[in-house]
């Protein structure tokens, strides 16, 4: 029972310790997601993010490629660092509980 | 990693050999023991791979984000994964990481791991060619670096796991594979198995072993 113990708490602690890194990831991450307007024919950029409770837009203009593909590339991987900080979080809220059971 | 090319240069060794070697002791009642995320790629200190990759941008696009040990080897890290790198340590040793920078990382230093690099077994597993460290090297070695746990879980984890493999090497009649690896080790390496053969209470081993030694 020690040996599977130790292993648990040893796989707690990586989770731990990952949970940090997902945490700073999403926080290099540039802000903000882009939301496209056709004006007269034309795209234009805003950047919407959350500002305490509110949305705010702030005009980015007309954007190149390249910039938009950094925009684009952001929300992909913001999307998928919070959905594998969720899984983190599961695996903590598991292993405590696991730890915390008393063995028969 | 197979693509760049790094995986042929790459040894899959601790808990995860133990899974992959359900295959070549499928003839006997092998079990899988606990496997951790944990993943260790053992490589050569001077790589072959000519070339140069960023393997953190390559995992990258998996969601793997990086994380460095204490004290500054490179790891890839997942919900599901955690890759460590590592190269064997020669000389007095020191505390730092050993850089690879044709991989784009410094990997952990850890002693006994050419007894690992120095016999060598390839499987196919589905699209894969990995290379592993042959069972009885990797069966001894765990018995060696057993004296250097210093919490007694995992001293004892080690034992179970090398002195189980042991065994199934002799069930599947490969006495003789143990013997010649065994054979070629200075005789402090010989002498730390032996012992952990006896304060484990394997007998049957100690004495294949010990004898004549």
């Amino acid at each position: 029972m020690k040996v599977i113990r130790g292993v648990l708490s040893e796989e707690l602690q990586n989770s731990l310790q990952m949970r940090k890194r997902y945490r700073q990831a999403l926080e290099n991450l540039p802000r903000g997601s882009l939301v496209e307007k056709n004006i007269r024919g034309r795209k234009y950029y805003y950047l919407a993010f959350r500002e305490n409770e509110k949305v705010r837009f702030v005009y980015k203009g007309k954007l190149s490629e390249v910039e938009l593909k950094r925009y684009r590339e952001a929300q992909k991987m913001r999307a998928k660092y919070r959905k594998l900080y969720r899984q983190v979080n599961q695996q903590i809220i598991f292993l405590k509980k696991v730890l915390r059971g008393k063995t028969v | 990693m197979q693509e760049a090319g790094v995986l042929d240069e790459a040894m899959v060794i601790g808990s995860w050999c133990i899974y992959f070697y359900r295959d070549y002791f499928a003839e006997t009642d092998y079990t899988s023991s606990i496997r951790t995320r944990d993943i260790d790629f053992l490589l050569p200190r001077h790589l072959k791979f000519k070339g140069e990759i960023d393997l953190a941008e390559l995992f990258k696009d998996l969601g793997f984000v990086i994380d460095f040990s204490p004290k500054g080897a490179f790891r890839l890290v997942h919900p599901e994964l955690i890759i460590d790198f590592l190269v064997p340590e020669r000389g007095e040793g020191d505390d730092n990481p050993y850089p690879l920078p044709q991989l784009g990382l410094n990997a952990q230093k850890l002693r006994f791991l050419e007894i690992l690099l120095e016999n060598p077994m390839k499987i196919e597993v589905d699209d894969f060619t990995l290379t592993l460290p042959h069972p009885a090297a990797f069966a001894l070695q765990k018995l060696i670096i057993s004296w250097r746990r210093p919490k007694e879980e995992k001293k004892l984890k080690e034992r179970q796991e090398g002195i189980r493999i042991l065994n199934l090497l002799v069930t599947k009649g490969e006495t003789n594979s143990i013997i010649n690896i065994f054979d070629s080790f200075p005789r402090n390496w010989k002498m730390s198995i032996v012992r952990a053969l006896e304060a484990s209470d394997a007998m049957d081993l100690f004495k294949i072993l010990s004898q004549d030694k």
